[in-house]
Parts: structure tokens; C-alpha cells; sequence
């Protein structure tokens, strides 16, 4: 059951007595104020301030308490998130406790200044002197309140419930709280704080721990899990077993009652619409649109083509024209002649035409043009070659040269060209042969296929993993040193190649590098890894292979891929099923609570809340000496504070507190009437007492007593 | 004595800067918040700027302009500060009546599923309960390795 915040402004401010004390219970998760005397608090809300930007003005403002998700929308919160004025469970930042202050107060109804009722307000156990009296000065210096009285909210809780009759003068309060747990004993109505005993574990740290948990199991629905989603399921889901390990076994063995323990959160999620197979009609149409747009694009190629031709027989006939105008003109005239044209001389002409006709013949498509031409420098090139060395002229030795080179290379591509075709060949057989194997005995085949697939993925799978391993490996070190068995083979052979290039030189000199040697070291090592890498491409093309040649034989195989992937992503290839958007909270409802009995669990090094009590019982004797009343103190044992909410709780700390006292010593757990609201109940009946009255301080007394005096100063409860 | 004094002194002028102040800037808050939307000035979340029983409004505690992460002191700084060794060791103190570690025997459950584990893997020092948590285990990318760790508080922290 969720909390609810109540931040309606109240109205009757005014009309309540100055003499009416206002009530405060200032709690790490939730504030809580209102007046003496009456049944309930006011204003609730939670008990952290943000501080976003508006998105269009551009100025910062500040929200206390938790709103609207979708108000937030028109601001930027991405600098700011929620924050709180606690530490632990002591205040320390004045400044948000300031904004919360402000508005509580607002809220309450006030409206003239300064708040002239006297106020009570809840603090830790023990709190530290510096943040009372900051407290102190931030409501006498910015608030004007006359007088202040400080209490601890577990022992506002417990003297509640001892009104109510539900517990005891002498007992024991276990108060679980946000961030912290107290185990607080009482004798004779007050509590003894010598004999206190406090546990940084608290509510927070069980939602943090569900929210990490779940977070880790399911990766992708991180978004979802907000900490205000997993608060509320952390209240409605989780318990307290009594014996974890038992409880635990049901699990492991899967056993019916575990499956009905556990609970499923279904995400919302739309199946993906499924595609029909497109009608014929469609098929149809899609076609005609395609072959109208091939026919498009052909046409216009087509026109470009034309055009091209048309340029380049224009450009020719140009040309023909000058050469023809040029046999007329006088040899002298030339120069003068061609300056016009562009052309410098004749030969320039001739070359120019010879270059548009072999354009113009290959824009037309004539193919034969570019095969002859290797086989015109073939014969060209031969020439020079049969000539013996000392009957050539230096020029001649250079161009024998070039023709030697160009023809092996020529030959040397050729021998390629043969080979390819060689194994397009053998290949080409190689697959009938295999068809044919495939229509004589199909079963066989298909065995054998399947043995095949095998021995390679178990190949393939064992080098990914050598791979991973030394990755990991390499990743979890920082640097390169890392154990012998996790460096795959590569790896292994550049840390020793490095080793030895470190301890061969000098004793304590590092002469690494002097020579030119050294540096083909890294050389040696690169060229290892790129060996690792191919073998592995050819394993995997041939697994690739052999399964697609199973795929299509036998419609019952599934690539092994799919079966081996880890849990942290879904596969790809299949579409999403309703399975992949839920979560599953089974283990966790009940190992999430089990850190408040066993701070160990996420690293704390404290006592667990059936401990604590035992040490409290302890340390009181210590101080007491009186046996008679430590006995008694189990016998009223009250539990309050949000976090004691779990099922199972009571049932739980029973069991633990037997463990550790005498036997036969009565053990009576009791719950608070309401073990949210009590302590601000508690204060508030205080409040409304005579009693209240001489217990609060002032300003004059504040400033004049000083710190000392108010590092003593503890409230008495009873009367 | 004189900080009284001084501090009365200091709310006079306070009271003085408050009035004039909430003269002039009413009308500048006022044409600030008329730019926001509707349902935002309606559902009234946001802290308004002046309040009036208030004697001295924050933003002239905190003006603009200096940083406003405030260095206050955090926990440890404070209690470092309260020097709890220069009173009598039996006075309960914030410190004082903290738990001291747990004597009961350790509770080792796997990391991953929460069943009880009795091994644990030399190579991540993550606790598994049985084979195939430990194939999960050692096909983890590092990331993960290192949060299930944090959960028990501990993961390898570089500093």
C-alpha cells in the first residue's frame, strides 16, 4: 500500500492559538507536520527537493515533495535530481531543509510573520550537536518560532503505543526507519540511551538492493524500473521468511509452492503486427511498377547515349573539316591559321581525331576494340626480349627491361585467371557430387551433414571462448599482466616476447630500443595476432555452409546459435514474445528484507535486527546491573517504523531473540498501531500535554546556555 | 551578549532589505510566472520566491551567483568536528551507540539466483550455487561481474 502525500493548503491558520503547538516529524522519507493534540497529521510529503529548469523561461525553480510526473514534463531535470537534506539519518544540508521548511509552512496556512507557535520537532538518536543547532538557529533566526523542543521519534512511538496500552513502561522499540534501524530499550517509561544500538540499514537500502537485482536480471527493461516503480513493488511483494535456507531450498528444487510464490510483472507490450502475404493483385502491381521503372531508367541512358554519339561525330566532322582546310592552306600560313582553332600543329589535330573516333567507337559498344589491344602489345612486346643484352643500346636494355616485366606480369595474371577457373570447376563438381550422394541415400547424408556441424561449432565455440576468456581476462586487469591460463595463445606469445625483450639487456639499464632490432619485436607480435584471427574466418565460413545446406534439407534443425545464447540478450532472429516483457520477482521478494537481519548481504559490517536487540539487552546490564529488569524487557518488544511493514516480520524477530536469550525467557513482539504515523502521534499527544511546556528552550536561553546545554538537553517522556 | 546584539542589529536591516525588496520584485515574480504554463501555476508545486513569514527570503540567504552547492558539512566532517574523545566514553554519542559487527556466522547465498552457495569463483570471487549459474557466471561481460559485486560491496574500486 503506497503512501499518499497530503500537501492540500491547509486554511485555519489563523485560527489556531499561538499558544497550539505545530508538531513536526521530520523523517528521512517522509515529513510529517501538524498540530498538537489532533488525530493526524496535516501535510505529508516526501522529504527531498529538486531543483529543475524551466524549459522556456530558463529560470530555476524548486519543487519539494514528489508531484505529477507529467507536470515535469515542461522542465529540464536532467541536472537535477531528487535530493535530500539527510545524510544518513542526520540532517546536514540546511539549505534543502530550508525549502522544505518553506514549504510545510506555506502549505500549514501561514501567512504573517514570523510562525509564532512553539514547535516540536523529531531528530535521530543521539543527534550530533552541530546539526541541532543549526536546526535551532535556522528556526529562530528565518522563522521567528519563540521556543523549540527536540525528540526522538521512536521513543514518541513507543510512549503512543504504551498509551494505547499496547506495550509496556519497560520494553524494548525496534524502530526500522529509511536509512537507519534503532533498537532503543525502555525502563520505567524513558528510554536509556547508553543502551542504544543503531544499524545503517534501513528501507532504502532494501529497494536499492531489489532495484540492482532486477536491473541486472533484465537489462532492457532498465527504463522501466524507476525507484519509485520498485519501491511500490518492493510494499506490495516482498516478506520475511522464517528460515531463509528452506525457504530458499523450494526454489532450488522448483518445487510447486515456489511457483506460486512467484509473482510476474507483465509489461504492456503489442505483438507486432504480422504481415500478410501480399495478394496476388499486389504481387502484380509491384511488378509492372518495377519493370516501368527499369524501362524509365533505360530509356534515359539510352538518350544519353544518343546524345553522346551525336557530340562526338559533330566534334569529329569539326575536325575533319580543319584537316581538309588545312591541305588548302599554304604551309606557312599554318601558325596563323590553327591560332584561330586552338590547335598548335597538325600532328596535334590528327591526334585529337584519333582520340574522338576511339571514343566514339566505345560509346557505340564496339567491344572488339579494347581485346585486341592486349594481344597487339603481346606480340609488341616480344620483340625486344629475344635480343641478347650486348647488341641493344642503353634505351634499348631499359625498354627490354619493361617488356620482361610486363610480360610475366601478363602471364603470371593469366595463370590466375587459369586457376580460378580450375577451382570454379573442381567446385562445380564437388556439388554435383554431393547431390548426388544427397539423392542416393538421403539419411546418410544428412547424418553425416549433421556430424560434421557439429565438430565445427564445438571448434568454433572453443576459440570464441578462448577469445572472450583472454578479453575478459585482459579487461578485469588493468593492463597486460595477467595470469597464465586466461591469455589465449596470441597473447601469451606477446607477453613473453615482451618479457624477454625487458630482462635480456643490462643488469637494472633499460637499453630496449638503442638498435634498430628491438622494434621489430612489436612486428613479431602483431603478425601473431592476425594468424589467430584467420583461422578461425574459415571454420566459421564452412559451419556457415554446412548449416545452410542442413537448413534446407531438414526442416527440423536449428542452428546451435540460437540455443547457446546467453541470458543477457534475446537472439535477434525471433520476434519478441509476451515472455520477453515480464519480469519475474520470485528469490528476491524474500532476499531483498533478509539484508535487515543480515547487513553482510550488501557489505555492511553491523549486526542484524535480532542482534542488535541481544547487544542492546547486553549493554544495558552492563550499565544497570539488575538483572530482573533485562528479563523483562523481551516481554514487551514493540517493532515500529515503515520498514517493519514486511509479512512476516514479527514471526521472524521472534525466533531470532529466542536464539539468543536464555531459555524460557518470555518473548512477546508486538506491532505498532500505525507504524508510519506513531511517532508523529506520539508527539503530538506529548505535545498537547502540560509537560510540553517545560521542556521546551528559547532563544534567550539558546544563546546564552550554549552549546554544552544543548548537547545535554534530552527530552523526558513520561511524567 | 554582543552576538545578541549584533544579530538584532542584522534583523533590523534584514527586515528593512526584505520590505523594499518585496516592492520592487513582486511585479518581476509576478510577470516570470505569467510565462509558464497553466496547469503548472494550478497545481501550485512550485516554492514560491517570497514568503511572507519569512524574515529573510532565500535567495537573499543564497544570492545568485555564488556557487550554490554550499559546502556543508557531511556526516563524517560533522562528527569528526563533535570530538566525542574529549567527553566521558560512556556518554551515548552519536558514534557510541553504533552496532558492532555481526557475530553470528555468514550468510553466503549465490550473487546471482540467491540459493545457497558454497563455492565461489576464484577468478570473479562471485558465490554460485551450481553448475549452470557458474557457465552463466563465466560468460558475463566484466560490467556485470563488477555490479553483482557492488551489491556485497565488493568490487574492485580504482581510486
Amino acid at each position: 500500500m503506497p503512501f499518499i502525500s497530503r500537501t492540500q493548503r491547509q486554511t485555519d491558520y489563523n485560527l489556531i492559538p499561538p499558544s497550539c503547538p505545530i508538531v513536526i516529524d521530520n523523517g528521512a522519507s517522509y515529513f510529517r507536520i501538524g498540530w498538537a493534540g489532533e488525530s493526524e497529521p496535516r501535510i505529508i510529503f516526501r522529504n527531498i527537493v529538486q531543483r529543475p529548469r524551466h524549459k522556456i523561461t530558463g529560470e530555476t525553480v524548486t519543487i519539494v515533495g514528489d508531484h505529477d510526473p507529467m507536470l515535469l514534463k515542461y522542465f529540464d531535470c536532467t541536472r537535477s535530481g531528487p535530493r535530500s537534506a539527510f545524510d544518513n539519518d542526520v540532517v546536514f544540508q540546511f539549505e534543502i531543509m530550508e525549502y522544505i521548511l518553506d514549504f510545510a509552512f506555506d502549505r500549514l496556512g501561514a501567512d504573517e510573520a514570523p510562525i509564532n507557535h512553539p514547535i516540536l520537532i523529531t531528530e535521530c538518536a543521539c543527534n550530533p550537536v552541530h546539526s541541532r543547532s543549526k536546526m535551532a538557529e535556522l528556526l529562530f533566526e528565518t522563522y521567528g518560532v519563540p521556543s523549540i523542543a527536540f525528540g526522538v521519534d521512536a521513543a514518541f512511538s513507543y510512549k503512543y503505543n504504551q498509551q494505547l496500552g499496547i506495550c509496556d513502561r519497560n520494553g524494548l522499540a525496534i524502530c526500522s526507519g529509511f536509512t537507519t534501524s534503532h533498537v532503543i530499550p525502555f525502563i520505567n517509561g524513558e528510554p536509556v540511551y547508553e543502551a542504544c544500538c543503531r544499524t545503517n540499514v534501513g528501507g532504502y537500502h532494501v529497494t536499492d538492493y531489489l532495484k540492482q537485482l532486477l536491473s541486472l536480471k533484465y537489462p532492457h527493461h532498465m527504463q522501466r524500473l524507476t525507484w519509485e516503480k520498485v519501491e511500490d513493488l518492493k510494499m506490495e511483494h516482498c516478506y520475511i521468511t522464517l528460515d531463509y535456507a528452506s525457504e530458499v531450498r523450494l526454489f532450488q528444487k522448483g518445487a510447486k509452492e515456489a511457483e506460486e510464490k512467484t509473482r510476474c510483472w507483465q509489461l504492456p507490450w503489442t505483438p507486432t503486427p504480422v504481415e500478410e502475404p501480399p495478394s496476388e493483385e499486389e504481387i502484380a502491381r509491384k511488378t509492372a511498377l518495377k519493370e516501368r521503372q527499369g524501362q524509365r531508367l533505360r530509356e534515359m541512358a539510352e538518350a544519353k547515349r544518343s546524345s553522346k554519339i551525336n557530340e562526338l561525330e559533330n566534334e569529329l566532322k569539326g575536325l575533319e573539316f580543319l584537316i581538309q582546310q588545312l591541305r588548302h592552306v599554304n604551309g606557312n600560313d599554318i601558325p596563323s591559321f590553327l591560332a584561330e582553332t586552338g590547335y598548335v600543329s597538325k600532328q596535334e589535330i590528327e591526334s585529337a581525331i584519333v582520340k574522338v573516333t576511339q571514343s566514339l567507337r566505345k560509346a557505340k559498344g564496339e567491344q572488339d576494340e579494347i581485346e585486341e589491344k592486349p594481344e597487339i602489345s603481346n606480340s609488341e612486346k616480344y620483340t625486344l626480349i629475344d635480343i641478347p643484352d650486348n647488341m641493344l643500346t642503353p634505351e634499348q636494355v631499359k625498354e627490354k627491361k619493361r617488356q620482361l616485366f610486363l610480360k610475366t606480369t601478363s602471364e603470371g595474371r593469366q595463370r590466375a585467371k587459369q586457376k580460378r577457373f580450375e577451382e570454379e570447376l573442381e567446385r562445380e563438381r564437388r556439388n554435383k557430387e554431393d547431390e548426388q550422394r544427397r539423392l542416393e541415400n538421403p539419411e546418410l547424408y544428412m547424418e553425416q551433414l549433421l556430424v560434421k556441424y557439429k565438430d565445427l561449432s564445438e571448434k568454433v565455440e572453443q576459440r570464441k571462448r578462448l577469445k572472450t576468456n583472454g578479453n575478459n581476462g585482459n579487461e578485469n586487469v588493468s593492463g597486460g599482466v595477467g595470469r597464465g591460463e586466461r591469455l589465449n595463445a596470441a597473447q601469451k606469445e606477446r607477453m613473453r616476447l615482451l618479457t624477454t625483450a625487458a630482462f635480456d639487456r643490462g643488469k637494472g639499464e633499460d637499453t630496449f630500443g638503442i638498435k634498430d632490432e628491438d622494434w621489430q619485436l612489436y612486428k613479431k607480435m602483431s603478425k601473431d595476432n592476425d594468424d589467430e584471427d584467420e583461422g578461425p574466418n574459415e571454420d566459421e565460413a564452412e559451419l556457415a555452409r554446412v548449416a545452410s545446406k542442413l537448413r534446407e534439407i531438414d526442416p527440423t534443425f536449428f542452428p546451435k546459435s540460437d540455443a547457446s545464447s546467453s541470458g543477457t540478450e534475446p537472439p535477434r532472429f525471433r520476434p519478441l514474445r509476451k515472455e520477453d516483457f515480464q519480469i519475474l520477482i520470485g528469490v528476491e521478494r524474500f532476499r531483498c528484507p533478509e539484508i535487515l537481519f543480515h547487513p553482510n548481504l550488501i557489505g555492511i559490517e553491523q549486526a542484524g535486527l535480532d542482534e542488535m536487540a541481544g547487544v542492546s539487552i547486553q549493554r544495558l546490564q552492563s550499565k544497570s546491573q539488575s538483572l530482573e529488569d533485562s528479563n523483562g524487557l523481551t516481554n514487551s518488544i514493540l517493532i515500529t517504523g515503515g520498514s517493519c511493514l514486511y509479512p512476516g516480520m514479527s514471526e521472524r524477530l521472534e525466533a531470532g531473540i529466542r536464539m539468543i536469550r536464555p531459555c524460557g525467557t518470555p518473548i512477546r513482539v508486538l506491532r505498532a498501531s500505525d507504524a508510519v504515523l506513531d511517532a508523529w502521534l506520539g508527539a503530538a499527544s506529548f505535545a498537547s500535554t502540560m509537560h510540553f511546556q517545560r521542556q521546551v528552550f528559547n532563544k534567550t536561553d539558546y544563546y546564552e546556555k550554549g552549546e554544552d546545554w544543548l548537547r545535554r538537553y534530552q527530552l523526558k517522556y513520561s511524567f | 551578549m554582543g552576538s545578541i546584539f549584533k544579530l538584532s542589529f542584522f534583523r533590523l536591516t534584514a527586515f528593512v532589505i526584505v520590505t523594499a525588496f518585496e516592492e520592487n520584485s513582486l511585479n518581476w515574480f509576478d510577470s516570470r510566472f505569467i510565462l509558464m504554463e497553466q496547469e503548472v501555476i494550478e497545481s501550485e508545486m512550485i516554492l514560491p520566491t517570497n514568503l511572507s513569514f519569512k524574515k529573510i527570503q532565500m535567495h537573499e540567504k543564497y544570492p545568485k551567483g555564488q556557487a550554490r552547492g554550499r559546502h556543508w558539512k557531511h556526516l563524517k566532517q560533522i562528527i569528526q568536528a563533535e570530538n566525542y574523545q574529549n567527553y566521558p566514553a560512556d556518554e551515548p554519542n552519536y558514534v557510541n551507540i553504533e552496532s558492532p559487527p555481526s557475530m553470528h556466522p555468514r550468510k553466503q547465498i549465490c550473487d546471482i539466483t540467491g540459493f545457497e552457495a558454497p563455492y565461489s569463483d576464484p577468478r570473479t570471487h562471485l558465490r554460485y550455487a551450481n553448475t549452470e549459474v557458474f557457465k552463466l557466471i563465466r560468460s558475463l561481460p566484466n560490467e556485470y561481474v563488477q555490479r553483482y559485486l557492488a551489491l556485497r560491496n565488493a568490487a574492485v574500486v580504482l581510486k
